[in-house]
């Protein structure tokens, strides 16, 4: 217990001191921020101080399983179909290209590497390399944000940029959700046949939409709600079904984030009340959010191996999967002008989904290979979250001047600046 | 309705379905815990809005949705899970204490302050002559009487009177948040539960290590007893202090965050209670007590942050309390528990109108003053468990009626509350 209380409070003044010394460095050079949390956590876990012991931060399990559907949700709530008709289907075209080409990329030198290269059966080759491909497919729009915040930049490539991360996001957490459904592990009780892959896959599609028709149902007409009790209300709701959704799922051993992302895109689309839904699920994404970069610090234990060869072969891997997706999307499918084959250098960030995606693997596959996931995606994070902003900041000034500013807020999981 | 109905079969449903698709697994929380919390806190919120459609207070839906899903009644959320889920009710009870601290304003106290202190001394007074009265009466009746010398007997019965003295400010809070009532009879009696709330842990302990001495045949004991109360009230108050420390230097230097601030605070004090031995409670009352009233910060952003998280930890809080009722106890010695209700109801009635009437408070606080005072909920039924645990025979045969006594307090004090405030007037969200 008293290992806890020092614990709490190493974690307070960690998280007091990395605010006042990170956001200032974040506002002068437009640092993307997030990772000093991660390096928090690891100072505060079992490698380093160990304040925060294994078993406590084995016991956090259940609270990041909520944290993870948080981000799932938020996400889910930006695809509003009204708002997505409106889209410029050019912009689509480039975001779709360079998300999948990205994905397809990173996934095939990925299986290469598992299965040929490190000796993988199929199967588990198959749920690693999904995995990290999902995260090197995460692109975040906050260095974008930071130019944008800087310089008031308005250029036509904004728009597409954020676009693209939000599609990024959205194959990078379905393609993972589909791959920990489609292996699943974990066994069911004896009175009931254990459900197909295909099966599994249903269930969790039906967790969400589940999860979504009871949410919808649950809050009813919004007029009914008084003014003053409106929020209070919303956020029991909005408690009640992340909790429903993300217990399901940590209890079917599936992935919260998927879930809530198809919990968060029915809210988005039915009902009156998706816009105060996204204002408060934003409104509290940021303790939420580094609550889970203080954890998957805390979780983290590379060794030499993993820091020198794998963490490094992924980066590698993502940044010619990032390029090569940037550049057929930005220099072959965009239209003229908004060609820009640089594209993928705005889009190195990764943000908080790719670690989220990371964490949640560590939960649903403890067997296969956790340390491996959790350190590649951690370095590269820390590394692209240095070097994204200038990058961003590059491509943006070299774009053509004028066209519209880009949509105002943040995917998700990146609203570290106040 | 219907669409709550259909709600309701869709929680309910969707927790059997689930149910077989993973072996039982362990953990500090459970898989099936979480999930079952969130079953519970939608299911709680339900009720708590047919509640609200049947013009009752929201949190008597929540605890009848605790009771239905709890293990005395459908079995659908069991003991094991309500174990797991233990955090999260001692979150809540640090949050609202932290909460009712900053609520109580000085200026308020000094106003009123005659009022309180001479209702909380009637109040304890009247309630502990008219439940030792009723108890000494129906002594051949009640299970922990029987078989006691006179001495002794006098001292069980008393300790039984006071524990039933205790108010419940978690129900005053919650009912003053649905409300939103500010008035003269709100303030009045928040300040009487909560100044009552720290006299009756003084009051439980010296009844307790009287009873305690009665009953081993020695008085030996009962000073270091009451010694190690003193202690540990001065320990909770230093350690408010200290918590109202941080929580200004957080307010003044940082700002930010603060829900989550918060939440770790709770969890820090709860930690450091039980190392260092001091009442968890009281020290986040003093807490947030200090930030709204002494501290050089303006406590409001804390106090908004609280205020914001209150109603989902009032759903918490009373579902979870709900699910920890027994109703096969209460069947058992419910004519007892009417008789013993119906004195303390009685006696709080008469004092609450015999002191606003000396110290002439408002009339609404002279008509419906005693209708806040009737609830009761965690605090009681905390001191009942220390009881049963301390004074195994006698303490678990108390605890079966305190237990009958508390739940019958808990549905009808906050109905009580509610019609009071409305006939006051003071309720501004319908």
């Amino acid at each position: 217990m008293q290992t806890t209380l020092t614990a709490l409070a190493v974690i307070t003044v960690g998280y007091i001191l990395a605010y006042l010394v990170f956001d200032r460095v974040r506002d002068r050079f437009g640092y993307v921020g997030g990772a000093e949390y991660v390096v928090i956590g690891f100072l505060l876990g079992p490698q380093v101080t160990g304040l925060l012991g294994a078993g406590q931060v084995q016991d956090l399990t259940p609270i990041v399983s909520l944290a993870l559907g948080w981000l799932g949700m938020l996400l889910g709530t930006y695809f509003r179909l009204p708002a997505m008709a409106v889209i410029e289907p050019a912009h689509l075209q480039i975001a779709f290209a360079e998300a999948l080409t990205t994905f397809g990329c990173a996934l095939a030198a990925l299986l290469a590497l598992f299965h040929y290269v490190a000796g993988y059966a199929w199967p588990e080759a198959t749920v690693q390399a999904v995995t990290l491909a999902a995260v090197a497919t995460l692109s975040s729009p906050a260095a974008v944000d930071a130019v944008i915040r800087r310089a008031g930049q308005a250029s036509p490539i904004l728009p597409v940029l954020q676009l693209t991360a939000r599609i990024d996001a959205l194959i990078a957490v379905a393609a993972f959700g589909l791959i920990v459904a489609i292996f699943h592990q974990g066994q069911v009780s004896l009175s009931v046949r254990p459900p197909t892959s295909t099966e599994w896959a249903v269930i969790n599609l039906a967790v969400g939409v589940a999860s979504g028709v009871l949410f919808h149902l649950f809050l009813g007409p919004r007029d009914h709600l008084h003014e003053a009790e409106g929020d209070s209300r919303l956020f029991v709701a909005l408690a009640g079904a992340i909790v429903v959704a993300s217990g399901a799922s940590y209890y079917l051993n599936l992935s919260p984030i998927y879930t809530n992302l198809i919990l968060g895109f029915i809210l988005a689309n039915s009902g009156s009340a998706h816009r105060d839904v996204t204002r408060l699920l934003l409104a509290t994404e940021r303790p939420v959010y580094l609550a889970l970069l203080i954890f998957a610090g805390a979780a983290w234990s590379p060794t030499s191996r993993e820091l020198l060869f794998i963490a490094p072969l992924f980066v590698i891997i993502r940044l010619g999967a990032r390029f090569l997706g940037g550049g057929l999307a930005g220099g072959v499918v965009a239209p003229p002008p908004l060609r820009n084959p640089r594209l993928s250098r705005a889009l190195l960030a990764q943000g908080g989904i790719a670690v989220a995606l990371a964490v949640n693997y560590t939960q649903v596959r403890p067997d296969l290979n956790p340390d491996v996931i959790l350190t590649a995606t951690l370095v590269s994070v820390l590394l692209f979250d240095i070097v994204a902003s200038r990058e961003a900041g590059e491509v943006v000034a070299r774009a053509p001047a004028g066209g519209s500013q880009a949509e105002p807020g943040p995917v998700t999981g990146e609203t570290l600046a106040p | 309705m219907i669409r709550r109905l259909v709600v309701l079969v869709l929680l309910i449903g969707g927790a059997i379905l689930l149910e077989p698709l993973r072996a039982p697994t362990e953990g500090v929380i459970a898989p099936r815990s979480l999930f079952l919390f969130g079953i519970l806190l939608l299911t709680a919120d339900t009720f708590g809005a047919l509640a609200h459609d049947l013009k009752l207070p929201r949190l008597l839906g929540y605890l009848v949705a605790g009771l239905a899903l709890g293990p005395s009644v459908a079995g659908i959320v069991p003991a094991g899970v309500l174990e797991d889920l233990g955090m999260m009710k001692r979150l809540a009870v640090g949050l609202i204490g932290l909460l009712a601290g900053a609520e109580l304003r000085l200026s308020d106290l000094k106003e009123r302050h005659r009022t309180i202190i001479l209702t909380v001394i009637l109040q304890m007074t009247a309630v502990v002559v008219a439940v030792l009265g009723a108890a000494l009466l129906l002594r051949q009746w009640l299970p922990f009487l029987q078989g006691l010398e006179s001495g002794t007997l006098f001292f069980v019965a008393l300790l039984f009177a006071v524990l039933l003295t205790v108010n419940s400010p978690m129900i005053t809070l919650a009912l003053l948040t649905e409300t939103g009532a500010r008035g003269p009879l709100a303030k009045t009696t928040l300040g009487i539960v909560l100044v009552a709330d720290v006299v009756v842990i003084l009051l439980f302990t010296g009844a307790f290590s009287l009873a305690q001495a009665s009953l081993a045949g020695t008085s030996e004991g009962a000073p270091q007893i009451l010694l190690g109360l003193l202690r540990e009230m001065l320990g909770s108050v230093i350690a408010g202090a200290f918590i109202g420390a941080v929580v200004t230097l957080y307010l003044r230097f940082v700002k930010r965050e603060l829900v989550l601030f918060a939440v770790v605070v709770v969890f820090a004090a709860a930690a450091a209670a039980e190392t260092l031995h001091f009442e968890f409670l009281l020290s986040l009352l003093v807490a947030g007590f200090l930030v709204e009233n002494v501290a050089p910060v303006r406590a409001e952003p804390l106090v908004d942050a609280l205020h914001q998280t209150a109603v989902p930890v009032f759903v918490i809080f009373f579902a979870m309390t709900g699910a920890e009722l027994h109703v096969q106890e209460f069947m058992s010695v419910w004519p007892l528990v009417l008789v013993v209700a119906l004195a303390r109801m009685g006696a709080i009635y008469g004092s609450t109108k015999t002191a606003t009437r000396i110290t002439r408070a408002e009339p609404a606080v002279q008509r419906y003053g005693w209708t806040g005072l009737v609830s009761q909920a965690g605090v009681a039924i905390s001191l009942s468990t220390i009881v049963a645990d301390r004074l195994p025979v006698v303490g678990l045969a108390m605890q079966t009626l305190a237990v009958g006594v508390i739940a019958f307090n808990e549905t009808l004090g906050p109905i009580l509350f509610r019609r009071g405030l409305e006939r006051a007037g003071e309720v501004s969200v319908p």
